[in-house]
C-alpha cells in the first residue's frame, strides 16, 4: 500500500504548526471519547507535568547529587519542590516549575531565575531511582553555582522543548507559557482544531476537514513524528553521531535498507499505535515484518526464525548517560560484534 | 585602523581639482573654475549643478566628469557617482585616480566585488599606493576572501613591522583563515601595544576558531566595551553569544552591528537565520538579500534562502537552487540533506534516495577524518 501523494493539508501542518487557535483535548473527547481516553493514558500525553502534580517528586521527598564541590538537593515542601545547589560556601535555590518526561527512562526539570528558564543539571533516572547528570551535561564542567544548577535555555531551545512536551504553547514560532497544556495532546499531531470544531458545529464538512494522517506514507509520517523524535534531516545535519542517535527513531528507521519513503508498511504508525501505550510484547511486531517478508509474497524471509524478529533485527543499545536501553530502529541483519552502524 | 575611504576621497578630489586651475579662460572654462571653487569651499550641491552645466558643453572632459563623480560621492549619491566615473574611465581607461574613486564609490554602496575589481586594477598600476592596498584588503576581508588579503599584505609585512593597519588586517585574515601559527604573533604584537578593542577582537576570534566559545565571549565582550564602533566587533560578539546559547543577546548584537554598518555580511546572515527560526520569513529574506548583496553568490546565503523556500512550500524554487548548489559544491552536506527532503516532497523518490546516499557517504568520510577516528 503506497501513499498516493504528498498531502497538501499535511504540508501546511508541517510548515506552519500551531498557526490557528487550539481547542484542547476535552473538546476532541466530545466526539472522539474512546480514542481520547485511550491516548490520555500514554506516556506521551504525560510528557510534561507541573511540579505540583509530579508523581516522582511527590514520592521522593528528598533527592541529592554530589558533583565535585557542588551538591544539588531537591526538597519537597507540600506541592513545591525546591532545587538547592551549594559549594559549601554559597548556596542558590529556586523552585522547580516543570517536570519533563514520565520517568520511564528519566525526568528533567526546568526552573526560572531572574526571568530566565534553566534546564536542571541533574535528572531523575528510573533505573537508579536517584539523580544523575542530565543527558548532555557530562560534557560541560560547571564553572560556578549557576552552571552547577542548570543550563540556561535560549528562546529557541525553550520553544522546542516545550513545543514537543506540551500542546498549544507555541504560536507563530514563539513560546507562550500562559497558553500551555502540559503533555502531547490531540492537536500536537492533528493541528489546531478550533476551525474543525466550528465546521462540525456548522455542519460544514469543508471547514471541518482535518489532515488525513492515516493516509500518509513513510516519509511523511517520519517528518510528522520527527518534529519531536527528530527527522532524518536533522540528525544527518547536526548529529549526534554514533550510539547517541539511537533514540532518534525516524533517523534510524530511514537508514534501514528496507525503508521506502512512499511505502506505508514501513511508516512509524505501521508498528506503533499513536493513540496507545508502547507495545512491549516483541511477538506482536512479527506481523508487521511479515507484511513485507513472506514466502507468499516471494520476498526475502528470515532463515533463522519465524518469530520475535525485532529481538535480532532491531537490537537494543544502552544510551550513554541515559541509564536506559533503546531499540535501534535501523532494521538490519545485526551480527554479533558488528559496530553500531551510523 | 581601517583604511579611511572618506580621507582617500578628499585626497583624490584635491589632486584633480588642482589640475583644473590650469585650464583656459573661455566662458565654459569659467563655469568649470567656478564649479571647482564651489567644490573646494564645501558647497557640494552647487558644485554638482555647475559641473553638470559645464559637462553639457564639454561632455568629454574627463577631469570635470571625475570631479562631478567626486562631488556626488561626497554628498552620498554613490550610484550617480559610479555612472560619472564609468563615463570618465570610458574616455580615459588608464586614469588610475578615477578608477580608485570608482572603487571607493562601489565600496560605499557595499558592492564589494566591483570595488575589489576596480581597486585591484588600480593597485596593479600603483603598487605602492598603500591606501588603495588597504582598502582592497578590507574589501577582500569583508568578502571572506582571507587568502587574497594574506597574499596582498604579506609582502608589505617585512618593511612595515609597526604599521598597525597592516598588522590588524593581515592578522585578522590569518586568524579567520585558521593560520594560527602565523596569525598569533601578529595578535601578540598588537597586544604589546596595550589592551585595545582590536586586540580583543582578534583574540576572541582566535578562541572562537578553536571552539573555546566561553573564553572567546569574554574577549569579545571586552572588545565591545573598549570600542563599540570597531567594525565587525558586534558581529563576532553576536557569534560568541550564539555559540554560548544566548540567542536573544546575539540578536541584539547583530542588530547593533547593522546600526553602524547595514551591509555587514555576518550580521545580516545571522540575523536572517534567527528571524527564520522565529518564523519571520519575510524579514529573514530581506536580511539574506542584504547579505547576498555584500557577497554575491555566497553559497551559505543561497542555502538559507532555499531553506526558506522549503519552509514556505516553494518547492520547485528550492529544488532548483539546491540542485545548483550541490552541483557547484558537491561536498555541501546541508544542501544535499535539504535537496533529499525536497525531492521526497516532490514525489521524486529515486532522486531523494540518491541524495540521502550522498549525505551518508559524505558524513562517513567526514567522520573518518575526525580526531579519534580509526586509521
Amino acid at each position: 500500500m503506497k501513499a498516493a501523494r504528498w498531502v497538501p493539508a499535511l504540508a501546511a501542518l508541517l510548515l506552519a504548526p500551531a498557526a490557528s487557535p487550539f481547542a484542547g483535548d476535552q473538546a476532541c473527547a466530545g466526539c472522539h471519547r474512546e480514542v481520547a481516553a485511550h491516548f490520555r493514558a500514554t506516556p506521551m500525553a504525560q510528557a510534561l507535568e507541573s511540579v505540583s502534580r509530579c508523581d516522582i517528586l511527590s514520592r521522593h521527598a528528598t533527592l541529592s547529587f554530589q558533583e565535585g564541590p557542588y551538591k544539588s538537593l531537591l526538597t519537597r515542601e507540600g506541592d513545591r519542590t525546591l532545587l538547592t545547589v551549594t559549594d559549601g560556601h554559597d548556596t542558590i535555590s529556586a523552585p522547580l516549575l516543570w517536570a519533563f518526561g514520565r520517568g520511564q527512562a528519566g525526568q528533567t526539570y526546568v526552573f526560572e531565575r531572574n526571568g530566565i528558564l534553566y534546564e536542571s543539571r541533574v535528572s531523575f533516572y528510573n533505573a537508579l531511582g536517584a539523580l544523575d547528570l542530565t543527558m548532555g551535561a557530562q560534557a560541560i564542567k560547571p564553572a560556578d553555582l549557576d552552571t552547577a544548577a542548570g543550563r540556561r535555555m535560549d528562546s529557541v531551545g525553550a520553544r522546542d522543548c516545550f513545543g514537543c512536551h506540551s500542546t498549544g504553547a507555541v504560536t507563530a514560532g514563539r513560546l507562550h507559557l500562559e497558553t500551555i497544556t502540559p503533555g502531547v495532546g490531540c492537536e500536537s499531531c492533528h493541528g489546531p482544531t478550533a476551525q474543525h470544531l466550528a465546521g462540525v458545529r456548522a455542519g460544514d464538512p469543508k471547514s471541518a476537514a482535518l489532515p488525513k494522517l492515516a493516509s500518509l506514507g513513510a516519509e511523511e509520517t517520519s517528518e510528522l513524528c520527527g518534529r519531536c523524535h527528530r527527522t532524518w534531516s536533522q540528525i544527518a545535519l547536526s548529529g549526534p553521531r554514533g550510539v547517541n542517535n539511537v533514540r532518534f527513531q525516524p533517523y534510524r528507521l530511514a537508514n534501514s535498507r528496507c525503508y521506502d519513503t512512499t511505502d506505508a508498511r514501513i511508516r512509524c504508525t505501521a508498528c506503533h499505535d499513536p493513540h496507545g501505550p508502547l507495545e512491549t510484547n516483541v511477538t506482536s511486531y512479527d506481523s508487521k515484518c511479515a507484511a513485507c517478508h513472506s514466502a507468499a509474497a516471494h520476498t526475502r524471509v528470515c532463515p533463522v526464525a519465524k518469530t520475535n524478529c525485532v529481538t535480532c533485527h532491531m537490537p537494543k543499545f544502552e544510551l550513554p548517560g541515559a541509564h536506559a536501553r533503546f531499540t535501534d530502529h535501523q532494521i538490519r541483519i545485526a551480527r554479533p560484534n558488528d559496530p553500531y552502524p551510523n | 585602523m581601517r583604511a579611511n575611504p572618506h580621507t582617500m576621497a578628499l585626497f583624490l578630489i584635491a589632486g584633480m581639482a588642482g589640475a583644473a586651475w590650469a585650464q583656459q579662460n573661455s566662458p565654459a572654462e569659467a563655469l568649470l573654475r567656478h564649479a571647482i571653487q564651489l567644490h573646494q569651499s564645501g558647497d557640494t550641491e552647487a558644485a554638482i549643478s555647475e559641473y553638470r552645466a559645464y559637462l553639457k558643453q564639454a561632455p568629454n572632459n574627463v577631469m570635470a566628469r571625475s570631479n562631478l563623480g567626486a562631488a556626488l560621492s561626497r554628498s552620498g549619491h554613490y550610484e550617480e557617482a559610479i555612472v560619472e566615473y564609468k563615463q570618465a574611465l570610458a574616455l580615459d581607461p588608464g586614469n588610475v585616480p578615477v578608477r580608485l574613486n570608482l572603487g571607493l564609490a562601489y565600496y560605499k554602496t557595499a558592492d564589494l566585488s566591483s570595488a575589489a575589481e576596480q581597486l585591484a586594477a588600480a593597485v596593479k598600476h600603483q603598487p605602492s599606493n598603500r591606501q588603495a592596498i588597504f582598502l582592497l584588503a578590507d574589501c577582500h576581508l569583508r568578502l571572506g576572501e582571507n587568502k587574497k588579503v594574506i597574499e596582498l599584505l604579506s609582502p608589505l609585512e617585512k618593511d612595515s613591522p609597526n604599521d598597525k593597519a597592516l598588522i590588524y588586517l593581515l592578522g585578522t585574515a590569518l586568524i579567520r583563515d585558521n593560520q594560527l601559527a602565523r596569525g598569533q604573533p601578529l595578535v601578540d604584537r598588537i597586544l604589546r601595544e596595550g589592551d585595545s578593542a582590536e586586540a580583543r577582537l582578534l583574540l576572541g576570534t582566535t578562541k572562537m576558531n578553536a571552539q573555546e566559545f566561553a573564553e572567546g565571549l569574554v574577549d569579545l565582550k571586552k572588545a565591545v566595551d573598549l570600542n563599540p564602533q570597531l567594525p565587525d566587533v558586534f558581529s563576532y560578539y553576536g557569534l560568541a553569544l550564539l555559540a554560548t546559547g544566548d540567542t536573544a543577546a546575539a540578536a541584539n548584537a547583530f542588530h547593533k552591528e547593522l546600526e553602524s554598518n547595514p551591509n555587514d555580511f555576518v550580521a545580516n546572515l545571522q540575523s536572517g537565520v534567527l528571524l527564520k527560526q522565529d518564523q519571520k520569513y519575510d524579514e529573514a529574506r530581506q536580511s539574506f538579500a542584504r547579505a547576498l548583496r555584500v557577497r554575491p553568490g555566497d553559497p551559505g546565503v543561497r542555502y538559507q534562502l532555499a531553506t526558506l523556500d522549503v519552509m514556505e512550500g516553494n518547492l520547485a524554487q528550492a529544488c532548483s537552487q539546491l540542485e545548483q548548489l550541490t552541483t557547484e559544491s558537491p561536498g555541501f552536506v546541508e544542501a544535499h540533506v535539504s535537496l533529499a527532503t525536497v525531492y521526497y516532497r516532490l514525489q521524486r523518490k529515486a532522486d531523494g534516495d540518491k541524495e540521502r546516499a550522498v549525505v551518508l557517504k559524505l558524513n562517513a568520510e567526514k567522520q573518518a577524518h575526525e580526531p579519534g577516528a580509526k586509521p
